[in-house]
């Protein structure tokens, strides 16, 4: 993990992508809320979501894995796991 | 010729035609020596002589109907529709066309165009040619959307009139739902859900419900469908279209007295003929990006491969996506206006004028 990169750091990007691309409020996501069930994200929202992170982090996102990512916190966990060392 | 000053630039695939390279080739020549710039993104071995004003990016890669769209889109960086799209993407061109894979013209536009501030969905939009008028019906969604919501349909339904008003000039275009009954009620919940929305609706002027035999008949100038009902019509219309033709042709040479008639009837079928040439409109439209896309069809000829780069050029002058976003905002139909559409009481809609 990059030593720069602190989980807020990444979490106010999700939290930032998210509000802007889904047009709610950034105050209403935290790590627990769910993609699906309480922003109503469809997959195309997921892979937007996913293909920001990747160009944002230089990380790469299998198919397999976007699929198990329900959660803002599992988003923000999974950058964290996978951005290339500084 | 070389491109006029401030003419748009259009990035085409030249994979995936039925005809092969020559046609794109071909097409693109045409369109080129209309003034526009054409950026050919394939392989140079089969694209040598393409002629002025026309620059060939090498891409020897290609997405195929056999591929799965999302799959061969995020993991080939090189193939030929996604080099084009990201072209789009990063300004070197303003239009992107393709006369391969739908779903991967669709998913590479999705992804790297991005979708509008505050759009659900995209849809695949068509010109359908109109025998009794002199303009076509714009049809959306003809199969990007499967499955949808209310409020998807409610959005198609604007990202329609935007489009027929800033690229097909119709000054207040009339949408209607397609569904199996004129009647207010008639159809799925889905689509009796929509109806209701629709009827509230500010800066748009509906219809109400058409049903199947409407659509060849004009009966609106934007008809909107879930993608798989469009589909499945557009589908049956061509199919229908097709097999009546060749009837025609048959009983016009079943014997000599019918040949005298084709005969004397050739010259205004031919007329008629290329007024609901599919090459004629270009191909369909991908609504509801920060870009445009056309998505041409395979079996295009050199002039559906012009048409569809010139139809991707008057979308870019004509300032398709802009006005598309205005008309959304105005009219309360982004996506955080509509979130409840699919409450029958209520969407959330905005007085456009407030």
């Amino acid at each position: 993990m990059s030593p720069d990169m602190t989980r807020d750091e990444v979490m106010a990007k999700v939290r930032e992508h998210l509000a802007a691309e889904l047009e709610v409020d950034a105050a209403e996501i935290d790590e627990g809320t769910r993609f699906r069930d309480d922003l109503d994200a469809d997959s195309l929202d997921l892979y937007e979501l996913v293909m920001e992170l990747e160009d944002t982090y230089g990380i790469k996102v299998s198919e397999e894995e976007a699929a198990r990512i329900e959660t803002v916190g599992q988003a923000v966990d999974f950058v964290l796991q996978h951005v290339p060392s500084a | 010729m070389s491109p006029e000053v401030g003419a748009p630039t259009v990035a085409v695939d030249a994979f995936g035609a039925d005809g092969g390279f020559e046609v794109i080739a071909a097409g693109a020549r045409a369109a080129a020596s209309d003034g526009l710039g054409v950026r050919v993104f394939g392989p140079p071995g089969e694209l040598s002589d393409l002629g002025r004003g026309i620059e060939l990016r090498p891409a020897t890669d290609s997405i195929s109907n056999d591929d799965e769209p999302v799959r061969a889109v995020r993991s080939r960086p090189d193939a030929s529709i996604v080099l084009a799209a990201r072209d789009v993407a990063e300004g070197r061109s303003q239009a992107l066309v393709s006369a391969g894979s739908t779903g991967a013209a669709m998913t590479a536009a999705l992804f790297a165009l991005r979708r509008l501030h505050g759009v659900h969905r995209p849809a695949l939009a068509v010109q359908l040619p109109v025998p009794s008028r002199d303009r076509p019906v714009l049809f959306l969604d003809a199969g990007a959307n499967t499955e949808a919501r209310p409020r998807h349909l409610v959005q198609f339904a604007y990202l329609g009139a935007a489009f027929a008003a800033a690229v097909l000039g119709i000054e207040r275009p009339r949408v209607a739902l397609l569904t199996v009954g004129e009647e207010q009620g008639k159809g799925t919940p889905l689509v009796v859900e929509a109806h209701d929305a629709l009827a509230r609706a500010e800066g748009i002027d509906f219809a109400g419900n058409v049903e199947g035999r409407d659509l060849p008949a004009g009966a609106a100038d934007v008809i909107v469908a879930d993608g798989f009902t469009g589909n499945v019509a557009l589908k049956t219309m061509e199919g229908t279209a097709s097999a009546f033709g060749a009837a025609v042709r048959d009983a016009a040479t079943s014997g000599p007295r019918a040949a005298l008639g084709g005969l004397l009837l050739r010259p205004a079928l031919a007329g008629l003929r290329a007024r609901l040439d599919p090459d004629t409109t270009g191909g369909a439209i991908l609504l509801g990006l920060r870009g445009v896309a056309v998505v041409a069809h395979g079996s295009s000829g050199p002039n559906g491969i012009a048409n569809a780069i010139r139809l991707a050029a008057r979308s870019v002058r004509e300032r398709a996506i802009e006005r598309t976003a205005e008309l959304l905002e105005r009219s309360g139909a982004t996506r955080a206006s509509l979130r409840d559409a699919d409450e029958p009481n209520g969407t959330g809609r905005r007085d456009p004028n407030a």
